[in-house]
């Protein structure tokens, strides 16, 4: 496939995935800083200034008090397009991506992509802001996701669904790692982790997989180490190793650029390290270096798949 | 309730739809039932769900004059347009003869040129023509074919004649619509659909591919097709989305290509591919830097050398605008007599040629009278429309005719057929034209696919999309 078509995929799918986690991420923490019980003042405004870092948002946020903190959070993280990481602006970027590669997508997919568009755009963010942002954010939340599954059963799964798996997954192990990044380590209350859980869409799927563990450490090695969890740095590792094995048809375990070695060498580190030694070095540390590591496959992508000065 | 049908009004002019005495026609009968049945709050209901669905879709082309390139609708009338079995045929023969006698004329002109040696047509009209391309002079396209997708503008005059008002030879654009339109339209009115059983139109694409396969460099046995595009800010780039999608072929910038020992190639993930045949949707003039617009950044450098090798076909082939130049058009009669040796199928519009001294006195004391084109543009840009023109344009427009005549040409204003349109809240006549997509591989192709515009505007007869025009879903008939 043309270069340029799968670099389009790649961040289209990479935004989407972004503005989906975001959506979600609103909506938790909206929903735990209104509940009287659950937070004070002083949680709710680092709560808050977590936020703006896993949107990637930073900026004058220190001086603003816990109201002022969520009106920000509101106004910069959804509608503002002066960060290129808001809802608004993934979902440009993503269906300006899109328009690029119109060709090369499922009708679904496209219409999909669009109509997410068409109805972000129509919102006034001052009626969300009155209404409560809750069912926008669920609305760009289900719609993302209904993306992900469109683009699952309407692309054949060859290269060019390869490409889109790659940009999901590492915006995913990118996103999770920034959650985990902002979580305060040193606060075992159930409330923190369990909000930590549903940032990660996993307050569900951790229940089930450990009958009602109330053991923070089980709640972290879940979200960093499953095995078979969507969203856990290891498994998102492990979908992007393999997508970019398929694209090259190389051994797993083996390489054949660069892309592959650095995915390879991080999934192998994964496969076998121990939530013990992730919280010896302090989770926050880990996630921040895997965030490092993350961004580090990117550019190997960038420069083995699509680059600037064409090979040939 | 008030039907539909009982707000239609009769007009001076030849309606598509009804005899002068206000009787559907036979063909229009089972609409009439639809529209004798239906209010307009009804059809609004329809309209609506069909204009959601049209912006989900994108069916969007972009709006030059608005800075911000806006995308917009092509306004979808949802009253198709119905054409008789018996009238295609006949389009169809006519449609044939015309490409082929074009076809002929193109490797004449850039061969041996025997028209011009035998005084047919002044050679200096085609030398002096802007799409005159001397590059391809002595160069032999594949299979001779230069001419693979033209959309000819048909109009119908007063008493119904079907005149060909415009060659369109370069890139055509309106197909899309036609394929968008009918999936539409299929869906908002499944009965009416059912009664009139249409020829479909979605095996265009599988035609075009054909057409084009078959210009690839001979002994390429599997050829690798893409489809060439300025891309996303180009009005039609919607089109150009939609046919590579259909026809399964990659969709590429002039960036993803790139020439290397007189060889195309594209720039994929796994490293160059060759490519074979190129169906560009830009104009000449940006295909090669190196040979055309130095500072085109559309187009491939080495393009030109790479098709004159024979190592890649191009569809149309360069330089087939001279055919479809306004100021050739008169000749179009001439050329049909010269190749084919038959008489003209379907006629021309009455042309004056303003290089004529005689024939541009007449036209420069009749500016009021006639529509003029300048011979350098199109889409409808460039000309002016005496009847509703002021003083100022008629004297400016004299002016030029004067001073540069072969870039102009004059024709009677011929009063369009008119259709049943929804405008508003009723049901009302509007002018249309008619322009079938012709296919050209060896043999003429025409394939059942015509896209009609309508000038949505009373009184209007610019049905050009950039000007407010619209469109409507066009049923042909069989047997």
């Amino acid at each position: 496939m043309l270069s340029r078509v799968a670099e389009s995929l790649y961040w289209m799918s990479r935004n989407v995935e972004r503005a989906e986690t975001l959506a979600r991420i609103l909506d938790v923490n909206y929903n735990r800083t209104v509940d009287r019980n659950a937070a004070g003042r002083e949680r709710a405004a680092r709560i808050w200034r977590s936020v703006f870092d896993i949107a990637g948002i930073s900026a004058d946020v220190e001086l603003l008090d816990g109201a002022s903190l969520a009106s920000a959070a509101f106004e910069r993280c959804t509608f503002s397009t002066e960060y290129r990481t808001s809802i608004v602006s993934c979902i440009r970027i993503a269906r300006g991506n899109a328009l690029s590669v119109r060709a090369e997508l499922s009708t679904e997919v496209w219409e999909c992509l669009n109509g997410l568009y068409l109805f972000v755009e129509a919102q006034s963010p001052r009626s969300v802001a009155r209404e409560g942002p809750s069912s926008f954010l669920r609305s760009v939340r289900d719609t993302a996701q209904a993306f992900g599954g469109i683009v699952d059963a309407t692309v054949s799964h060859d290269d060019e669904w390869n490409f889109l798996q790659i940009g999901r997954y590492l915006e995913r192990a990118a996103m999770t790692a920034r959650i985990l990044r902002n979580h305060a380590f040193s606060d075992d209350s159930a409330h923190e982790w369990q909000r930590l859980l549903e940032m990660c869409c996993a307050s569900e799927p951790f229940a089930k997989a450990q009958h009602l563990s109330s053991d923070p450490h089980e709640a972290l090695a879940f979200l960093f180490l499953h095995r078979s969890f969507p969203r856990s740095i290891r498994f998102c590792t492990h979908e992007v190793d393999r997508a970019l094995h398929r694209i090259s048809e190389t051994a797993m375990g083996a390489y054949s650029n660069e892309a592959e070695r650095v995915t390879g060498r991080l999934q192998a580190m994964l496969d076998f390290v121990q939530i013990g030694e992730i919280l010896d070095e302090g989770g926050d540390r880990f996630a921040a270096r895997f965030a490092e590591r993350a961004d580090a496959i990117g550019s190997a992508i960038q420069a083995s798949y699509f680059p600037r000065v064409p090979v040939g | 309730m008030q039907p539909l049908l009982d707000q239609y009004a009769r007009v001076d002019f030849f309606d598509e739809f009804a005899d002068q005495l206000g009787v559907p026609r036979a063909h229009y009968a089972g609409l009439a039932q639809t529209l004798g049945s239906i209010d307009i709050a009804e059809f609004r209901h329809r309209v609506d769900l069909v204009n959601a669905v049209l912006l989900q879709r994108g069916v969007t082309f972009t709006v030059y004059s608005d800075s911000r390139g806006t995308e917009r609708i092509l306004p979808f009338d949802l009253i198709p347009r119905i054409v008789p079995a018996g009238e295609w045929s006949l389009l169809k023969r006519g449609l044939e003869q015309r490409v082929m006698a074009l076809n002929a004329f193109l490797g004449d002109i850039y061969g041996p040129q025997r028209i011009l040696h035998e005084g047919r047509i002044p050679a200096e009209m085609v030398f002096s023509s802007k799409f005159y391309n001397r590059e391809m002079i002595g160069f032999r396209v594949p299979r001779d074919v230069y001419i693979h997708v033209s959309g000819i503008d048909l109009i119908r005059g007063r008493d119904g004649t079907y005149y060909v008002l415009e060659d369109n030879l370069r890139t055509p654009s309106g197909i899309s619509y036609v394929l968008e339109n009918r999936d539409v339209l299929k869906r908002s009115f499944p009965r009416l659909f059912e009664h009139y059983q249409p020829l479909p139109v979605d095996d265009y694409p599988r035609r075009l591919l054909d057409a084009l396969r078959r210009s690839a460099p001979a002994g390429i046995s599997d050829p690798t097709v893409v489809l060439l595009t300025p891309g996303i800010y180009n009005s039609a780039y919607f089109e150009h989305t939609v046919l590579a999608r259909r026809m399964g072929v990659e969709l590429v910038e002039g960036s993803d290509l790139l020439v290397h020992d007189n060889i195309v190639y594209m720039k994929t993930t796994k490293g160059l591919q060759r490519v074979d045949v190129i169906y560009r949707r830009i104009d000449d003039d940006y295909l090669d830097p190196l040979v055309f617009k130095a500072d085109s950044t559309l187009g491939v450098a080495g393009l030109m050398n790479a098709y004159r090798a024979g190592s890649v076909g191009i569809a149309n082939a360069v330089g087939t605008g001279v055919a479809d130049d306004k100021a050739i058009y008169p000749f179009v009669p001439e050329i049909i007599r010269f190749y084919l040796g038959e008489e003209p199928i379907i006629p021309n519009v009455p042309t004056y040629d303003c290089t004529d001294d005689l024939q541009r006195r007449y036209v420069c004391s009749h500016l009021d009278e006639l529509v003029v084109k300048n011979t350098n543009q199109s889409g409808g840009y460039g000309m002016l429309m005496g009847p509703s023109s002021s003083t100022i344009e008629r004297a400016r427009f004299k002016e030029a005719i004067e001073a540069y005549p072969r870039d102009f040409i004059a024709q009677p204003i011929i009063p369009l057929s008119c259709h049943p349109t929804i405008v508003g809240e009723t049901l009302a006549p509007r002018h249309i034209d008619l322009r079938p997509f012709v296919l050209m591989n060896e043999e003429v192709d025409v394939p059942p696919t015509a896209f009609t515009r309508v000038a949505l505007t009373e009184g209007s007869l610019v049905v050009n999309s950039s000007q407010g025009g619209g469109s409507k879903d066009t049923w042909i008939l069989d047997d």
